[in-house]
């Protein structure tokens, strides 16, 4: 039994992770950065939600809310931030490393507007339905309807976002800039519109993360909240176990993160919540340096 | 092509300025000078790190956090000396910088980035987990009186400052003749082009680590500073904000430009006393007032990596000689 739990715990934390995890590599695709804002847009996106569930009430309207909050803004980011920074900062020895400094900064701008208009204290949200563990045979299980619900959710996107990269004509164009920038323009591809909507998208992605994951714990959430951090340092681990290149990877990565995590902290220690996303990130590098998903050209980005 | 000199005499001079300076100031900007001393110590080894052998961390409150915690169980609970204690935590922070370093020597870029961030967040939580790091509360760290050959009213400020002044010099010479070694151009050759330097016979992963251990040791130093500064040694004194504030100093200062650390270090310790002026002037609230700080940190580290990206000193240096160069031509 406590396996099952164990297992269905970690499915439940790591579909969150994957999301997340998608979100970094829908950015990485299309423009080649790692965004370390990312967890400040779905910190952000997540007091769209609060606001829409203070307002009408329903956590189904605030989840549509977030998603196009954290989009719009995302792609402002694109807009505006980004490509300043392709003009600016390409050359010299700051170039390497400027998108990681100026995605950096963003976080920190993000953490203190929020503070300064919503206030540092906890705020809540909370969930549509129980996170009461469903009970079979007189056993209680820590998976819940919430749990379960997440779950579906995420898959439901995923099959959403799969159609669209595979299925329709913006799909191809945005995996076709993400490959062959230049043959894309050549075809008449608009990749820097592609671009931004691939950031739209992740901030949509982040968006039902960073909800999920403040419902999933205990609802509240605030500026400085731990959960987010985790959520960051979280999303890019399992991007980097799945390969940072491929959504699969991303998916199989956060799987593999969540439940691994919930093996640590159930059959560990509890303690190790925090240090263990390092040290699973330590051996995956160590053990599979090209990602569960095989990238040839490794990992020198 | 001449003999670089190691500045030795300078640093000398700027040793003496220094301690006629901390004789002339009230109690608040010694101390202040003292968190500059650290700063300037933890952002220097950023340089070293990420401005010459091109390796991101967003970690580096982790390596100081690891140095506190050494010097203050070596003090505390093995009876060492202040000093000991600080040399402890400079070896054992090398040490692990070393390991971190053959991890982070295969990855480049926005990979050990990541990894260096997972660490800032992960590491401080350690800290409940075995006892004798003392949970939440931390330890005490306290490097004791000033000696009473310095006269009645000499004050624990001013001994603080004397100690972080003096190392942050000490640090300063040594890493400033390090990057001008054989070490820092090849850092550097490895930083500009892998390939290359590989083809000219450069072990780039061995430099790297070895890169990473030295800046390691330095960032190790400033952490037993910082805990001296403050008294105690606990989690919260490394949130990941220390991570970026470091960061953002480095990027202030010019990755790439040690004279620059100063100015890094100043900002640093002067955009809270700021802020704190600017809030009132505005007539903020409390909520704007306390993350005004942060905001600016942040914001300061976008506007310079758009608009001077290679730092203030750079850039003039950079302009300066072109406007030579062109003076040059007219000459011709």
């Amino acid at each position: 039994m406590q396996l099952l739990n164990t297992l269905l715990i970690g499915i439940t934390a790591g579909s969150i992770y994957a999301l997340m995890a998608i979100a970094f590599v829908l950015v990485w695709r299309s423009t080649r950065v790692v965004n370390f804002a990312q967890a400040g847009m779905a910190l952000l996106s997540t007091y769209f939600g609060y606001e829409a569930v203070s307002r009408i009430g329903s956590f189904w309207v605030a989840l549509p809310v977030a998603m196009i909050g954290g989009a719009i803004f995302a792609a402002l980011v694109e807009l505006i931030l980004m490509r300043m920074l392709v003009k600016h900062a390409s050359s010299g020895p700051i170039a390497g490393v400027a998108p990681i400094i100026a995605t950096l900064g963003l976080l920190g701008v993000i953490r203190a507007v929020i503070s300064m208009i919503w206030g540092g204290q906890d705020l809540r949200i909370v969930a549509p339905i129980s996170n009461n563990g469903f009970t079979i045979n007189g056993s209680t299980l820590v998976f819940s309807p919430l749990k379960l619900l997440i779950l579906v959710v995420v898959v439901i996107l995923l099959i959403l976002l799969s159609v669209l990269f595979q299925k329709t004509n913006l799909g191809l164009a945005l995996r076709a800039s993400a490959h062959a920038p230049e043959i894309a323009r050549l075809s008449g591809v608009r990749v820097d519109a592609v671009r931004t909507l691939g950031w739209a998208l992740a901030g949509a992605a982040g968006a039902v993360a960073g909800l999920f994951q403040t419902v999933n714990g205990n609802g509240n959430f605030s500026p400085d909240s731990i959960e987010f951090s985790l959520l960051l340092v979280s999303g890019f681990i399992a991007a980097v176990i799945g390969g940072l290149d491929s959504l699969l990877g991303a998916v199989l990565g956060g799987l593999f993160l969540g439940i691994s995590i919930s093996f640590v902290l159930i059959y560990v220690s509890s303690g190790l919540f925090f240090i263990a996303p390092f040290v699973i990130l330590l051996v995956v590098l160590f053990v599979r340096p090209q990602g569960i998903i095989g990238v040839k050209a490794g990992r020198r980005a | 092509m001449k003999k670089e000199s190691t500045h030795l005499p300078l640093f000398i001079l700027g040793g003496v300025i220094l301690y006629f300076l901390s004789g002339m100031v009230d109690e608040l900007r010694v101390y202040q000078g003292a968190s500059i001393a650290v700063y300037v110590i933890a952002i220097s080894s950023l340089i070293l790190l990420t401005g010459y052998s091109g390796q991101v961390s967003l970690g580096h409150g982790a390596l100081l956090a690891i140095g506190a915690y050494s010097a203050a169980i070596s003090k505390n609970e093995l009876g060492f000396p202040v000093l000991a204690s600080f040399i402890v935590a400079v070896i054992i922070t090398a040490a692990g910088g070393a390991l971190l370093g053959a991890a982070a020597a295969r990855l480049s870029g926005p990979y050990l980035a990541g990894t260096t961030l997972a660490l800032a967040v992960g590491l401080p939580s350690l800290a409940n987990q075995f006892e004798i790091l003392g949970g939440e509360q931390g330890l005490l760290f306290d490097v004791g009186f000033p000696p009473l050959s310095l006269g009645e009213d000499f004050t624990q400020y001013k001994w603080f400052f004397w100690i972080a002044g003096l190392a942050a010099l000490i640090s300063m010479w040594l890493v400033n003749n390090i990057l001008k070694s054989r070490y820092g151009r090849t850092w550097r050759a490895g930083r500009a082009n892998d390939v290359a330097a590989q083809l000219a016979g450069i072990n780039t992963g061995r430099s790297k680590v070895l890169a990473f251990t030295i800046s390691a040791g330095i960032a190790g130093l400033s952490g037993a500073l910082l805990s001296m500064t403050i008294g105690t040694v606990s989690p919260s004194a490394f949130p990941l904000a220390l991570s970026f504030s470091l960061l953002t100093g480095a990027v202030l200062a010019g990755i790439t430009t040690l004279g620059g650390v100063i100015l890094g270090a100043f900002v640093l310790v002067a955009i809270p006393e700021v802020a704190d002026v600017i809030a009132h002037r505005l007539g903020a609230s409390e909520g704007v007032t306390t993350n005004l700080p942060g905001l600016i940190v942040s914001g300061l580290l976008i506007l310079t990596v758009l608009f001077v990206p290679n730092g203030p000193v750079e850039q003039h240096r950079a302009r300066k000689a072109k406007h030579e160069a062109l003076l040059g031509s007219k000459h011709k």
